[in-house]
C-alpha cells in the first residue's frame, strides 16, 4: 500500500512538473524560433533560454528518483 | 584556457596617389583588421572614394551574377579548375562578359517569351475545349448589333433557369461529370436583366478567341502550336545546359575575381582621407607587428608609413577611455587545430570579449565528456566515432566539421564509460548475475552468447567485479557521481569567472565580485552534503558531520560578507539558485537511466519472442523490435545527450564567467577558390 502511494507521488512529481516545463518552455521556444528566423546567429542565446525551464522537470525526476529509491528501499 | 591574441593597433599613412598600392599591400600581408572611418571624427578628412576601376567592375559583376542566375550557376558549388588570375583579368577587358551576357540572355530571353506564348495558348486551348461542347461556330458568338451573348461556365446545372428566358435562344452543354457550359443569345435590351440572374448562377464568362470555323478544329490547331513550341523550348533547355558547361568556368572565376575588385575598391570609403593623403587605422596581432611593419614598408617603399599607435592591455579601464571607435580589439581565438573545432560552439552563444577566457577549451573536455556519461553504452559508440571520423575528413562546412568532431570525441568518451565504467553493450552488461541485485530478470551477453566465465583479466577491468555500475540499479551512486562532477565544472566556471575579472577589474574587484561566490559554493555545498546524509539516511548530527556543518556553515557566511559589497542582497536570494545549478547535473544520470530503460524494454521483449520458440515469424518480429528500438535509442542520444551536455555548458557554467559580445578578428584578406595567383606574375 505504502509503495503504491510512494508511486504514485513518484510519478506525480516527474508528471506535474513535466507539464510545468513544458507550458513555460512552448512559449519560450516561439519567441526563440520567431527570433532565430530574423538572425539565425540568436541561436546559441535561444537555446540558453528555451531550455531554462526545463530544470524545472530535472527537480522533479530528483524527487521521484529519492522517493523511489530512497523512500521506497 | 587561453585569452584571444594581444592586439597592436597601428596607423598607415601615405599619400593619396598611392592608395591602390597600399591597399594591396594591406590584403597581401593578411593581418590587418581595418577600422573603419567615421566622418567627422577628424578635420580636415573624411571617407574616401572608390579606387578606379571598381564601380566598373560592380557593374560587370551584376551582368555577371544574372547570367548565372538565368544559367542556374551556384559558384559557390561549382568544381572548376581555378583559373589564372592573369588569364580571367585578360578575358574580361578584352569584353568577355558583354559577349557571354548577350549569349545567354537571348536564349534566356525566348525562352522566357516562349514560356509567356506557351501559358497563353494553353488558356486559350483550355477555353476552346470548353465551347467545343457546344454546337456552335467562333463566328456565331460576335458581329450582332440587337443581340447579346453570354457564353461561359456554371457553378451547377443551369439548365432549368435558363430555358425559363425569354427572347432568347440558349445552348446548353452539360453532363454529369463535367463543368456545365451554356451559350445565351438574348435581346441587348433584357441583357442586363439577363447579366444578373447568369451571375447568380455562378456564371465565370469564357473568351472567345477570334476566328472562324469549328472550335474544335482550332483546338487542334492550337494545340499543334504548343506542341511545336514545346520542341523549341526543349532545344533552348539544351542550348542552355551546353552554355552553362562552356562558360561555367568562366562566370564562376569572373564572379570570383570582380568581387574581389569590388571589395578591395570599396576599401576607401572605411578609411580617412584628405585631399593628398590618407590614413588608415588597423588591428594586428601584437606578435607581428614588427614583422608586418617591415613588410609593409618594402613593398610601399616609401610611399607610406606604418605607425605604432599602442598594443592593448585586458584592462576594462584601457578600453573604456580609448576613443570610440579604438575601443574594441578584435578577439582572435588562440586554440590549437583540435581545439578550434570546439570555437563553433562558444560562437554558437557569442565571441569571446577581447579581455576574457574562451571558453572553447572547456567545451573541447565537458561537451564529450558529458555526453559520453550520458550515453555510455559500447555499442552506440562505435556509430559515433564512425560518423565522427567521416564528418571531420568530408564535411566541408565548418558547422558539420565542429559536429563531427564533437560526436568523434562523444563517441570515445561514450565507449570508455560504456565499456569501463557501465560494462554495457546495447544495452546489456557483459558479465551477469548482478552481484547488487540478484534475482535480477535482466538480459546479459554472458547469458546470451553463453559464456561459461570470463578471463580475470577482463573482470578486474570493470567495477563491480566485472558488472559494471548498473544504470538502473546504482541510481543513488549514479546521482551523486553526476552531482560531483556538477560541483567541479561550476567551480571552474567560478574560477574562470575570478580570473576574467581579475585581468579586467584587479584584484579587488575579483575577490568581491567571483571571490565571494567561490566561497559561497563551497560553504553550500558542505552544508547540503550535511543536511543529505542528515535527511535521507538519518545520521545523527554528530563528530565529521558537525564538523562539516560548522566549517560550511563558516565558509558560507565568509563568502556572503565578501561579495555583499558588489552584489548585495543579490548572494541570498542567488543561493538557491546555485543549488539549482547542482542538481541541474543530475540530468547526466537521470538521461543515462532513461536510455537504459528504453534498451531494457526493448531487449526483453525481442528476447522473449527470438527465444519463445521456433516459430519464424516471431523470430523476425523479435529481431525488428531490436533492431529498430536500439536505432531509436541511438538518434534519441543525439539529440538529448548531445543538447543537454551543450546545455550544462551554455546555462549552467557559461553563465558564471562568459559576457561574449566581441568582435571577431577579421583581417582584410582573399579567399579564392575559383581562381588561382600563379606565382611568375603580380
Amino acid at each position: 500500500m505504502e509503495l503504491g502511494l510512494i508511486a504514485i507521488g513518484a510519478g506525480l512529481a516527474v508528471g506535474l512538473t513535466g507539464i510545468g516545463a513544458g507550458w513555460a518552455e512552448k512559449d519560450v521556444g516561439a519567441a526563440a524560433v520567431g527570433a532565430m528566423t530574423e538572425d539565425a546567429s540568436l541561436f546559441g542565446k535561444g537555446m540558453i533560454l528555451m531550455v531554462l525551464p526545463e530544470t524545472i522537470v530535472i527537480f522533479g525526476l530528483v524527487v521521484a528518483i529519492l522517493a523511489v529509491f530512497v523512500l521506497g528501499a | 584556457m587561453s585569452l584571444p591574441e594581444l592586439m597592436s593597433r597601428v596607423v598607415i599613412v601615405g599619400s593619396r596617389a598611392h592608395l591602390e598600392k597600399a591597399v594591396e599591400a594591406l590584403y597581401e600581408t593578411e593581418t590587418l583588421h581595418l577600422i573603419d572611418y567615421i566622418n567627422g571624427s577628424d578635420d580636415g578628412f573624411s571617407i574616401g572614394r572608390p579606387l578606379k576601376g571598381s564601380q566598373e567592375a560592380s557593374e560587370r559583376l551584376l551582368r555577371i551574377r544574372a547570367a548565372e542566375k538565368e544559367l542556374g550557376i551556384n559558384t559557390k558549388k561549382s568544381k572548376i579548375n581555378p583559373v589564372p588570375v592573369k588569364d580571367i583579368r585578360a578575358q574580361i577587358s578584352a569584353g568577355k562578359v558583354d559577349e557571354v551576357e548577350k549569349e545567354v540572355f537571348a536564349a534566356a530571353d525566348e525562352r522566357n517569351s516562349l514560356v509567356q506564348r506557351v501559358s497563353d495558348l494553353e488558356f486559350v486551348h483550355k477555353n476552346l475545349g470548353l465551347l467545343s461542347r457546344l454546337p456552335l461556330d467562333l463566328e456565331f458568338y460576335s458581329g450582332y448589333d440587337s443581340i447579346k451573348a453570354f457564353v461561359g461556365t456554371f457553378k451547377t446545372d443551369p439548365s432549368e433557369d435558363l430555358l425559363k428566358l425569354e427572347n432568347a435562344e440558349v445552348f446548353i452543354a452539360g453532363g454529369k461529370k463535367e463543368v456545365p457550359v451554356a451559350a445565351v443569345f438574348i435581346k441587348a435590351s433584357e441583357a442586363d436583366k439577363a447579366s444578373s440572374m447568369l451571375s447568380d448562377l455562378g456564371y465565370v464568362e469564357i473568351p472567345v478567341p477570334e476566328g472562324s470555323g469549328s472550335p474544335k478544329a482550332m483546338e487542334e490547331a492550337v494545340a499543334a502550336e504548343i506542341a511545336g513550341i514545346r520542341a523549341r523550348l526543349e532545344e533552348i533547355g539544351k542550348k542552355m545546359a551546353e552554355l552553362s558547361e562552356r562558360h561555367e568556368a568562366f562566370l564562376a572565376a569572373s564572379d570570383e575575381e570582380l568581387s574581389i575588385k569590388v571589395e578591395k575598391g570599396g576599401i576607401p570609403l572605411r578609411i580617412a582621407t584628405s585631399e593628398y593623403s590618407f590614413v588608415i587605422d588597423g588591428w594586428i596581432p601584437a606578435a607581428q607587428v614588427e614583422s608586418v611593419k617591415a613588410e609593409l614598408e618594402a613593398k610601399l617603399a616609401g610611399a607610406a608609413y606604418v605607425e605604432f599607435q599602442e598594443s592593448r592591455g585586458r584592462n576594462q579601464h584601457e578600453s573604456d577611455e580609448a576613443e570610440p571607435r579604438f575601443k574594441t580589439a578584435p578577439s582572435k581565438m588562440k586554440n590549437g587545430n583540435m581545439v578550434s573545432k570546439f570555437e563553433f560552439p562558444t560562437k554558437l552563444v557569442s565571441t569571446p570579449k577581447y579581455n576574457e577566457l574562451d571558453p572553447s577549451i572547456l567545451m573541447a573536455v565537458f561537451l564529450p565528456f558529458f555526453f559520453g556519461f550520458m550515453v555510455g553504452d559500447a555499442a552506440y559508440a562505435l556509430p559515433f566515432i564512425i560518423l565522427g571520423l567521416y564528418g571531420i575528413r568530408n564535411a566541408k562546412s565548418k558547422e558539420f566539421r565542429a559536429i563531427g568532431t564533437v560526436l568523434f570525441f562523444g563517441g570515445i568518451w561514450t565507449f570508455i564509460f560504456g565499456f569501463f565504467f557501465f560494462g554495457e553493450m546495447l544495452g546489456m552488461h557483459f558479465v551477469g548475475n548482478n552481484p547488487l541485485a540478484p534475482g535480477e530478470m535482466s538480459v546479459n551477453w554472458q547469458y546470451l552468447l553463453n559464456i561459461e566465465s570470463y578471463p580475470e583479466w577482463f573482470i578486474s577491468i570493470i567495477p563491480n567485479d566485472g558488472h559494471g555500475i548498473g544504470k538502473l540499479h546504482d541510481v543513488t551512486f549514479l546521482l551523486k557521481v553526476s552531482v560531483y562532477m556538477g560541483i567541479v565544472h561550476l567551480m571552474i566556471a567560478y574560477i574562470i569567472g575570478f580570473y576574467n575579472s581579475f585581468i579586467q577589474h584587479g584584484f579587488r574587484s575579483a575577490l568581491h565580485h567571483k571571490g565571494g561566490w567561490i566561497l559561497v559554493l563551497v560553504g553550500l555545498v558542505m552544508v547540503c552534503f550535511a543536511l543529505t546524509e542528515l535527511l535521507f539516511y538519518s545520521k545523527p548530527m554528530e563528530g565529521t558531520l558537525l564538523t562539516i556543518v560548522a566549517v560550511g556553515a563558516v565558509v558560507l557566511l565568509a563568502g556572503v560578507v565578501l561579495a555583499w559589497p558588489a552584489e548585495k542582497a543579490q548572494v541570498i536570494l542567488e543561493m538557491p539558485g546555485i543549488v539549482g545549478n547542482i542538481l541541474s547535473y543530475t540530468r547526466l544520470a537521470a538521461i543515462g537511466m532513461s536510455k537504459a530503460g528504453m534498451a531494457l524494454a526493448f531487449n526483453y521483449m525481442s528476447i522473449i519472442m527470438i527465444g519463445s520458440g521456433g516459430d519464424i515469424v516471431s523470430y523476425i518480429a523479435g529481431f525488428l523490435i531490436f533492431l529498430i528500438g536500439h536505432l531509436m535509442i541511438w538518434v534519441l542520444a543525439i539529440l538529448s545527450a548531445g543538447l543537454h551536455s551543450l546545455r550544462l555548458q551554455f546555462v549552467e557554467a557559461m553563465n558564471k564567467f562568459f559576457v561574449g559580445g566581441g568582435k571577431d578578428y577579421e583581417p582584410l584578406m582573399v579567399k579564392r577558390k575559383n581562381t588561382k595567383v600563379v606565382e611568375t606574375e603580380v
